[in-house]
Order: structure tokens, then C-alpha cells, then sequence
């Protein structure tokens, strides 16, 4: 594929063009929730050899919360009014491939029985330019769940931090090779040479297990008494399913805007709430944290995998940076894989 | 275009058994007093959770009045005990937040005093008019709108 | 924590307690996590160390838990406090628990980072050695002093216009995602259907939008007023670092300026919004 080269300089120039043409430029900040939209692009800073942000971008496709509809009650009839498009370019910028292959892994859901038009015109409209990650903590296992520090699928275009002021700028996709044309001018001839050698030196996380094997054991076991384990100590937060980049769920509430008028919200939701399953005849199946835990490791590693052939999960490891009771997913997928090969 | 005077809304949460039945004799006793209540009844002021302000807020009061029974004449015998110690607790947790705690009144106001409510009322109607529209509240009530 | 281990182990094989939740090593060596020990070969994994900040207490009312024998729970101050203001609200029975007490020298404020700092609520801690226990544990050593940052804000939004407060939480309260993370590791959130998980009416809504946010926010800090032990998990738990501290903190302040009213303390206490006295304030009621 394509490959050129753009300095630091150059990078930032490209970036406070974007902004003056109107795109939304979503950058890492280390302060709030991790990501924002760049105004200033001095600001911008490729962050490959630092701790990822508490909560992915998944925000900028699919918001916290967001109307989907409105209604307007009428004398003797009421009047449905849509949402506004999306019409706002995105250019996420410096995505890990832990974060760059979220938008491909929740297509597929949001893509599958009912083409979900609020994540598709963001998801259309967005660029990926990804980097190459020099980070990796205990956390960390994206090597794991089939990927890599190096990874380009997920990406448009995707940076490798040459030096303190050069990156190389790989085009992957059409898109992104449509996207880059006008600011040309920016880039100079790759060196495809190079760019090997600073990827062969970079380190990856070692494999702490095997999906495929979670996934055949989980499929047997689904009344093990393990689960009755590594989900005891879950509070049922919700941080791990909000701070994850693949994590989609969401709950849709009516709301008044005031008398005349209300919405239709599509909001966060996430499978370790107490109530997500809860039946209008009040049973509930999911009754306690175990299996509520149960059910956040079956579907990221085995309901997904079976019906779209990718892990729900990318292995950047937030949701166990941020569990404020220290369940690491990693390490209970580790268990589940010496428990399967015991067998 | 002429301009509307501001016309403040006003909720009032009332416990049934004193300052309901005192405002029904200020009814009853032909007292006039400005439109700008709606009243809603509850058993005891000790019914009242601050959810309560923070909806009536929400959904376009400029003011808030909570009344009842004088401490000791409780239907209940000590809701308003409760309540009384909750109302301390909020106003300061309102006061910290930045929210004007001076648009929420308390009072209590028997079934018998039916004058004393009208004063009670229109001294709120007034206050609150003075002050204007609730700017912090009604800010926040435009998000996730539709524009006309 | 040796003695922890053979008292953990103990209590188990002797059927002095069905299990002991406490504290195990984390993913890093920085870290520690709450665990729960069935048998006595798990007490082999008790820890406590400064990581050891959660509050265990948000497990004690769990249903499994409950009418199922003696729970035994490793307790710092400020996690006895929390049990203590639970027993006082009528949701454990006091002989259904047993609390190791641990002397504890303080909690770093924030797991698995180079600044191991103290937790807020370490500095300015009366309960090194907890006010009730079945045994105590562990050394008191000298604790370093430290500046109480926490305060000093408390203070400053104190003396800011009302503008500037709005100002303030507007901004902080807009970051919030309603994951509700602040409720699930309180100890005093034990409501079995939380008001804001109420439908029917809507008194919270539960859209991430600056209103809703506002509105869970204050009926939460309202809630806990009074009953807030102050173990500031909430705002360590919290995915969009909102300083929770700063208002659960200072509403435990106006408790103890109005009503003189510290929770979690005396077992014997009377709760302070479960109880009234006739001579409360009423200054501000026409």
C-alpha cells in the first residue's frame, strides 16, 4: 500500500486545516473523559507511548444520549418529527488499533437485522487516522483478541511515530486515500525501509490466552460453578461496559421537552445493571452479579464471535484500569483458558 | 410587539389535612389572590422528597412552595418533624450547588388560616417575580430540543 | 499479613464465619481488590496493605449474604463506620457480622499511579483503629502529614458567587455518563429499586443530558446527606472524574454544623433523617 512521510509541523498544519474546513477533530485529552474535539491544533498530541484514555470515542459515534425522534402533540393527533442528520465530517486522530477497530467490530451489529442509521451516518462520515502503539502496561492484551500494537485494519490512514518529528503515513483504505488527496501537500515520499524497522522494534504484549479456546469452553459450561467466582465481587458499575470501545448496548426512554413537546432518547446501557433485564411481568433472569458477569464474558467472547466472527473486545484493558473492584478481564479470561485445557 | 410581563409559576406542594383546607377557605371566604399557583396535594409535608423541587424545576417553575401543619398539629403526628430537618439540609445542598435556594419557600399554615395563606402566597408570587424567569434552570431545559 | 491469613483461615475451618470478604493482591503489585474467601485455603490469599482503599461494606448488603450465617469482613475506620451506620439503619444485624479491625496507616487515593498520595479521607482520619471490632489487627505507624487539598476547595466554592458554583458543577456535571458507578460502590446505596430506576413517574431521568445529570446528581448528594461516612469511593469509582468528594464531604459538614450529627460513630446513635427533635431549626419557615 501507500506510504509517505509527514513531520510534526506538517501534521499540525494538516490538522488546523481540517479544522478551519469544518471537520470535527477528535483528539485525545487527558482531562474529563479522555477524548474531545480539538480547537486549537497546537494542541494535538500523538499520544503511542502513553496509557490510553479512560473511556474510548465511542461517544463521538454513538453519544451517551441522543434523540432519535421527536413528537409534537396536535389538537387531536401528535406529529413525528425526525432527529436532525448527521452531517459533520469526524477525523479521529491518533486511535490506537485497540480503538481504531471499534468502529468495524459494532458495524457488524449495527449493520446486521436493522441498518442503524444514527451509528451509520457518524460511522460513514468519520476517518480513522490510526497510530502505531509504543504503550503496553499488565492490562494491555491486544494480542489476544487478534490484533496488535501495529495493526492498520480499522485504520484510514495510519501514523508510525518515526522519530520525535517524523511519522510515517500509511493509506489503507479507499476512504482514506480519497480523504488525504487534497492535503497533499503536506506529505513527502515514504521510506517503506524505515518505517520496517521502527515497526520491528516495537514490543508487543505477550498472548495471554487463547479466545477461540474461551470460546468453545464457554460454550459447554455455561452452569460451571467458575462463574460463581470471578463475578462475586462485581458491584455491577457499569464503568467497564462505558469505558469500553466495543460495548453497545442502549436503552431508548420518552421524555418531555415540555407540554407540547418530547423526545425519544437512545441511551448507555449496560448488561451489569441490576434492572437491564428485568421482564415487565417482574422476572428478572439475570437475577444476581454472577450472572450478570456471566453474561458480559459470553458475549464478548463467544454470542459476538458466533454470529459475526469477531472478539467484542479489542484488549485495550480499560474496563479493568477503571474497575474500582479490580476484576480484570484478562486475567479472567486466562482462568477460563487453563480451566478449558485442564479438560 | 408588546412585551409580556413576566408572569412567575409558581408550585405548591401542600399537606392535605392544614394548609390544603386552609387554602379552601380562603376560597370559601371569597379571598382573591394571583393565579399563578398550581397546588399539589400531598398527604404530609413528610410525603415531600426534594425530587419533588428539583421536577417542579425542571418543568418550568420559577418558584417552589412547600406548606403544612404547624409543628406539633401534624395529621400524622411528626411528619413535618422529618420533613423540617430534610428542608435545612436541602437549601444548603442547593446553596452550594449555585442554585438560588431563595426561590423555594416554606411555611406553615393551618386550616384555619386561610388569610395567612393568601399572605403567604402573594408574598412568594411577588418575591419571585422580582427575581425573573429561573435563568439557570430554563438553560438547561434547552437541550435536546427541537427549534421551532 | 500473616496474622490476617491463620485468623482468616481460622474463622473458616471453624465455622465461625461462612465467608470473609477482604482484600487480595490486584493485577499489579500496586494494586489490591476485594475478595471473597469461601474456604481456608482462599484466607492464604488475605491481604492488607495501603492499596487496600475499597470499602467493603457495599457487600454486606448483598441478598446472599443475608439470614445465611456470619459474614466475616476485614474493616479499616472508615469501612466500620460505614458498617456501623448500616447496623444503625436496621439493614445488617449486628451478630451476623464479624469485623477484623484492621490499624490502618491510610489508603493511596488512586490505584495502579506513580503519586501515592492519601485518600481524602485519610487525611483528616479519627479512626486509625477502628471503634468496633471482634479482633484488631495490624501496627499503627507514624502517618505523614498532608495538605487537605479536598478542604480547601470545599472552601473556595464556599466563597464563590452563585454564578461561579453553577458555573463550577455545570461543567462537572456535564462529563457525568449516569453509569451510576457512584451508587453501585456506596455502601449506603442499598435501595433495592434506586428512585431513579423509577418509571412510573419519571422523577430522574436517566438521559445523560445536562438535566438529568444535574437531577441524579443532587437527589444522590440529598440522599446521602447525613448518612455519607465519607469513604469517597464514589468519586474514585467515577469513569468521568467528577469530585464527588466535594459534595458528599461538605453535606456531611452542614450535618454536623446543623445537627451536630457525625455518621457512622455510635451504634447507639439515632439516625439523623430517621429522627427529629422538637427544637429543630425553623428559622426559614414563614
Amino acid at each position: 500500500m501507500e506510504e509517505k512521510i509527514i513531520s510534526q509541523g506538517n501534521l499540525v498544519s494538516f490538522v488546523g486545516e481540517l479544522i478551519k474546513n469544518n471537520c470535527m477533530v477528535i483528539g485525545e485529552d487527558k482531562k474529563g473523559l479522555g477524548w474531545k474535539r480539538i480547537t486549537d491544533a497546537g494542541e494535538i498530541k500523538i499520544n503511542h507511548k502513553d496509557i490510553p484514555s479512560n473511556i474510548s470515542y465511542k461517544e463521538f459515534l454513538f453519544p451517551k444520549t441522543e434523540s432519535i425522534f421527536y413528537y409534537k402533540n396536535k389538537k387531536e393527533d401528535y406529529e413525528l418529527v425526525e432527529a436532525p442528520e448527521f452531517k459533520d465530517k469526524i477525523v479521529f486522530l491518533g486511535a490506537k488499533p485497540c480503538d481504531a477497530r471499534s468502529i468495524e467490530i459494532m458495524s457488524k451489529v449495527f449493520n446486521w437485522d436493522y441498518k442503524d442509521k444514527f451509528f451509520n451516518e457518524r460511522a460513514d462520515n468519520s476517518i480513522v487516522i490510526g497510530t502505531a502503539c509504543n504503550y503496553q502496561d499488565e492490562f494491555c492484551f491486544c494480542t489476544s483478541v487478534n490484533l496488535s500494537p501495529s495493526t492498520e485494519k480499522g485504520s484510514d490512514l495510519f501514523l508510525v511515530p518515526l522519530d520525535e518529528n517524523t511519522y510515517a503515513l500509511k493509506i489503507v483504505t479507499e476512504k482514506g486515500k480519497e480523504f488525504i488527496q487534497p492535503y497533499a501537500k503536506y506529505l513527502t515520499d515514504g521510506n517503506i525501509t524505515r518505517t520496517q524497522e521502527t515497526l520491528a522494534k516495537v514490543k508487543s504484549p505477550e498472548k495471554k490466552f487463547e479466545s477461540g479456546k474461551v470460546r468453545e469452553w464457554i460454550t459447554g459450561n455455561f452452569e460451571h460453578k467458575l462463574f460463581d467466582a470471578i463475578g462475586s465481587t462485581c458491584v455491577g458499575c457499569g464503568q467497564c461496559a462505558f469505558a469500553c470501545p466495543v460495548c453497545h448496548c442502549f436503552d431508548i426512554v420518552d421524555e418531555e421537552c415540555s407540554y407540547e413537546c418530547g423526545r425519544r432518547m437512545k441511551n448507555w446501557d449496560a448488561c451489569q445493571f441490576g434492572l437491564f433485564t428485568l421482564h415487565s411481568s417482574g422476572h428478572n433472569p439475570r437475577d444476581n452479579q454472577n450472572k450478570r458477569y456471566r453474561q458480559r464474558i459470553a458475549h464478548k467472547f463467544k454470542y459476538y464471535t458466533d454470529k459475526f466472527d469477531e472478539v467484542l473486545c479489542t484488549g485495550c484493558g480499560r474496563c479493568s484500569r477503571g474497575c474500582p473492584v479490580g476484576i480484570d478481564i484478562a486475567q479472567v479470561a486466562k482462568e477460563i483458558n487453563l480451566v478449558a485445557n485442564q479438560v | 410587539m408588546e412585551e409580556k410581563t413576566f408572569e412567575p409559576k409558581i408550585t405548591a406542594f401542600v399537606c392535605n389535612w392544614c394548609t390544603y383546607t386552609g387554602a379552601d377557605l380562603a376560597g370559601t371566604s371569597r379571598l382573591k389572590y394571583k393565579p399563578n399557583i398550581k397546588m399539589i396535594r400531598v398527604p404530609c409535608t413528610g410525603r415531600i422528597d426534594p425530587v419533588f423541587i428539583t421536577k417542579a424545576f425542571e418543568k418550568g417553575a420559577d418558584g417552589v412552595l412547600i406548606s403544612g401543619c404547624h409543628p406539633g398539629d401534624c395529621h400524622y403526628n411528626t411528619g413535618n418533624f422529618h420533613a423540617r430537618r430534610r428542608w435545612v439540609l436541602f437549601t444548603e445542598l442547593l446553596n452550594y450547588i449555585g442554585i438560588d435556594s431563595s426561590r423555594l419557600f416554606f411555611s406553615w399554615v393551618s386550616a384555619s388560616e386561610g388569610k395567612k395563606f393568601v399572605d403567604v402566597v402573594s408574598n412568594v408570587i411577588d418575591t419571585v417575580k422580582a427575581k425573573g424567569p429561573f435563568q439557570q434552570y430554563q438553560k438547561i431545559n434547552k437541550e435536546f430540543v427541537l427549534d421551532e | 499479613m500473616n496474622e490476617l491469613k491463620q485468623l482468616g483461615k481460622d474463622l473458616l475451618q471453624n465455622g465461625t464465619v461462612k465467608v470473609i470478604i477482604g482484600y487480595a493482591e490486584g493485577t499489579t503489585p500496586n494494586r489490591a481488590k476485594p475478595f471473597i474467601a469461601r474456604t481456608p485455603e482462599d484466607a492464604e490469599k488475605l491481604v492488607f496493605n495501603k492499596y487496600c482503599v475499597n470499602n467493603l461494606a457495599v457487600y454486606l448488603t448483598r441478598k446472599e449474604y443475608k439470614g445465611k450465617g456470619t459474614v466475616g469482613i476485614v474493616a479499616k475506620g472508615c469501612d466500620v463506620k460505614a458498617i456501623v451506620q448500616l447496623i444503625q439503619e436496621n439493614q445488617i444485624i449486628k451478630d451476623d457480622v464479624y469485623i477484623i479491625g484492621m490499624n490502618c496507616n491510610g489508603a493511596v487515593a488512586d490505584l495502579g499511579k506513580a503519586d501515592e498520595s492519601l485518600a481524602v479521607k485519610c487525611l483528616n482520619c479519627k479512626v486509625h483503629t477502628p471503634h468496633l471490632y471482634h479482633t484488631l489487627l495490624g501496627k499503627l505507624e507514624e502517618m505523614p502529614k498532608t495538605e487537605d487539598e479536598n478542604l480547601k476547595m470545599i472552601q473556595k466554592l464556599d466563597a464563590m458567587t452563585a454564578e461561579e458554583k453553577w458555573a463550577f458543577w455545570e461543567a462537572e456535571f456535564e462529563k457525568c455518563v449516569k453509569c451510576y458507578a457512584c451508587r453501585q460502590t456506596c455502601p449506603m446505596c442499598y435501595c433495592e429499586r434506586c428512585i431513579a430506576d423509577k418509571t412510573q413517574p419519571r422523577w430522574i431521568e436517566s438521559s445523560a443530558h445536562t438535566r438529568g445529570n444535574f437531577s441524579w446528581n443532587i437527589i444522590r448528594a440529598f440522599h446521602l446527606s447525613g448518612r455519607c461516612i465519607g469513604c469517597g469511593e464514589c468519586e474514585r469509582a467515577c469513569p468521568a472524574q467528577i469530585p464527588l468528594t466535594l459534595l458528599n464531604r461538605k453535606m456531611g459538614m452542614v450535618a454536623f454544623k446543623e445537627f451536630g450529627y457525625s455518621a457512622g460513630m455510635a451504634l447507639d446513635n439515632p439516625t439523623l433523617v430517621g429522627n427529629y427533635n422538637t427544637t429543630d431549626r425553623e428559622d426559614f419557615i414563614k
